[in-house]
């Protein structure tokens, strides 16, 4: 076999049918004869099944028209009549009448599931041929060495950001998403006993909170404060060395699965 | 033999079908006239597709209301820009999507002080209810939200054009404005994401398969 392994970038354009026919036929190939990748493929698919799986709230019957009455009054050069309020009004005692019905429906429906409605029972773990006890670790890794790569992004960017007042505003919408996907890894790597993630996590969630609050327009003396902040606690080295270390640690679990 | 080859094998079908619905062409030249009442034939139809969009891409029934009204109001504006050839529910949806991440930025600030108890919840492990009970609580549904609320607005959008619309990156690019390696990343990100989230859910179900 040789030591070429397709990234989860790759499985999920292969997934998603995204690459072309030889890429395909590669990744297949790999597939078969790799238990590791295949068991992180499996684990990929079963997980965007679920995703498939989600039931949302329907909205219940006479939708159409409440929805076509707010579209209506919102259209623009809406000629204002007493045609409109002729129909509304009825429309509208219909409404709540169909609201409520259809209130009770799907509260009816929400809590004993049957029948047709019910969604299609999943098939996710009749298809695991053997168990990977390192994959949910696996999957925290991967996306832990994304989240940190877009944080030593950020960081870097705040170090060079010119002095003098600036537009701060993709710094602090990447502050914000990297706050949102940084809890939920700390909470994934705290309950598989990663502690030392979950710590950095924290380190950087304090700084990245603090550019996420500030202002569109941050002044000299606030891009000051976060820089020693990022300096005063060795921050950037410290998020470059833990991705490092991920990365390694992604590496020795792929080829020990490979091994196994 | 592998148990999941049709996994290994097929590729991913497009969930959109591609033609345009046969009454779409006749509502729309007529609404493109100016005729109301056919613009609501095309609200009426298309009304709960674009909801559902809406509801995954804001996570709230009453936010995805907002967008749907504002969803076909742009529509309503831009109609004359619509060519005929091409079909009219991709056309409204994308107009839908961008609706909703308009609107989500709008929306107040994220409060970032709080840990959300939601991440908790959703990446909770535990002796939980079995796959099969969560399926039929519709707590699958309310997990998988959770984890598309974790996303960006972008991600969550090039993901939910991609997973459940079947868009291609290519018209992903063209709908969200992104280049090739801004969508293809917005989508992979958004896959890592869901992974961590709902690995939970998975290892509940592999816990009862092995109890069995």
């Amino acid at each position: 076999m040789s030591n070429w392994h397709p990234t989860d970038e790759d499985l999920i354009l292969h997934f998603y049918a995204e690459g072309d026919a030889a890429d395909a036929e590669r990744v297949d190939a790999h597939l078969r004869g790799c238990s590791s990748c295949r068991a992180s493929w499996m684990e990929l698919g079963e997980t965007l099944k679920l995703v498939d799986q989600a039931t949302m709230p329907e909205p219940g019957p006479g939708f159409e028209r409440v929805m076509w009455a707010r579209v209506q009054q919102a259209l623009p050069a809406r000629r204002p009549s007493i045609w409109s309020v002729r129909v509304l009004l009825p429309v509208a005692a219909t409404l709540v009448v169909t609201a409520m019905a259809s209130g009770y429906a799907w509260m009816t429906w929400h809590r004993a599931p049957a029948g047709d409605s019910a969604p299609p029972q999943p098939q996710t773990t009749a298809a695991t041929p053997k168990r990977d006890s390192h994959l949910g670790e696996r999957v925290l890794l991967t996306a832990l060495e994304d989240h940190l790569q877009q944080a030593q992004m950020l960081l870097v960017e705040l170090k060079n950001a010119p002095e003098g007042a600036s537009d701060f505003n993709f710094e602090r919408m990447m502050a914000d998403e990297l706050i949102s996907s940084g809890r939920l890894y700390r909470v994934s790597a705290r309950q598989q006993g990663q502690a030392q993630y979950a710590q950095m996590l924290d380190e950087l969630e304090a700084v990245l909170l603090d550019v996420a609050r500030s202002d569109n327009k941050v002044g000299k003396s606030d891009l000051k404060s976060v820089r020693a902040r990022i300096e005063s606690q060795d921050l950037l080295f410290k998020v470059r060395a833990t991705s490092k270390q991920v990365h390694e640690r992604q590496r020795n679990l792929l080829s020990a699965a490979a091994n196994e | 033999m592998f148990v999941l080859d049709g996994l290994l094998t097929g590729p991913r079908a497009p969930r959109l079908m591609k033609q345009m619905h046969p009454d779409d062409a006749a509502a729309v030249a007529k609404a493109k006239g100016g005729d109301e009442d056919a613009f609501r034939v095309l609200v009426e139809r298309h009304t709960r597709g674009v909801y559902r969009l809406a509801y995954r891409m804001t996570g709230k029934p009453e936010d995805a209301e907002d967008v749907v009204q504002e969803t076909f109001v742009r529509a309503f504006r831009q109609l004359n820009r619509f060519e005929e050839r091409s079909n009219f529910a991709t056309w409204l949806y994308r107009i839908g999507f961008n609706c909703a991440i308009d609107y989500m930025r709008a929306r107040p600030h994220r409060e970032s002080s709080e840990e959300p108890e939601t991440l908790e919840r959703i990446s909770g492990h535990g002796n939980g209810p079995g796959i099969d009970d969560l399926v039929y609580a519709g707590e699958i549904g309310e997990r998988v939200q959770t984890a598309l609320n974790a996303l960006s607005e972008q991600e969550r959008a090039a993901f939910l054009m991609r997973h459940y619309h079947g868009h291609s990156i290519e018209e992903i690019c063209g709908a969200l404005n992104l280049k090739t390696n801004a969508a293809k990343h917005s989508i992979f990100r958004a896959v890592k994401k869901m992974r961590v989230a709902l690995r939970p859910l998975l290892e509940s179900a592999e816990n009862a398969q092995v109890r069995r």
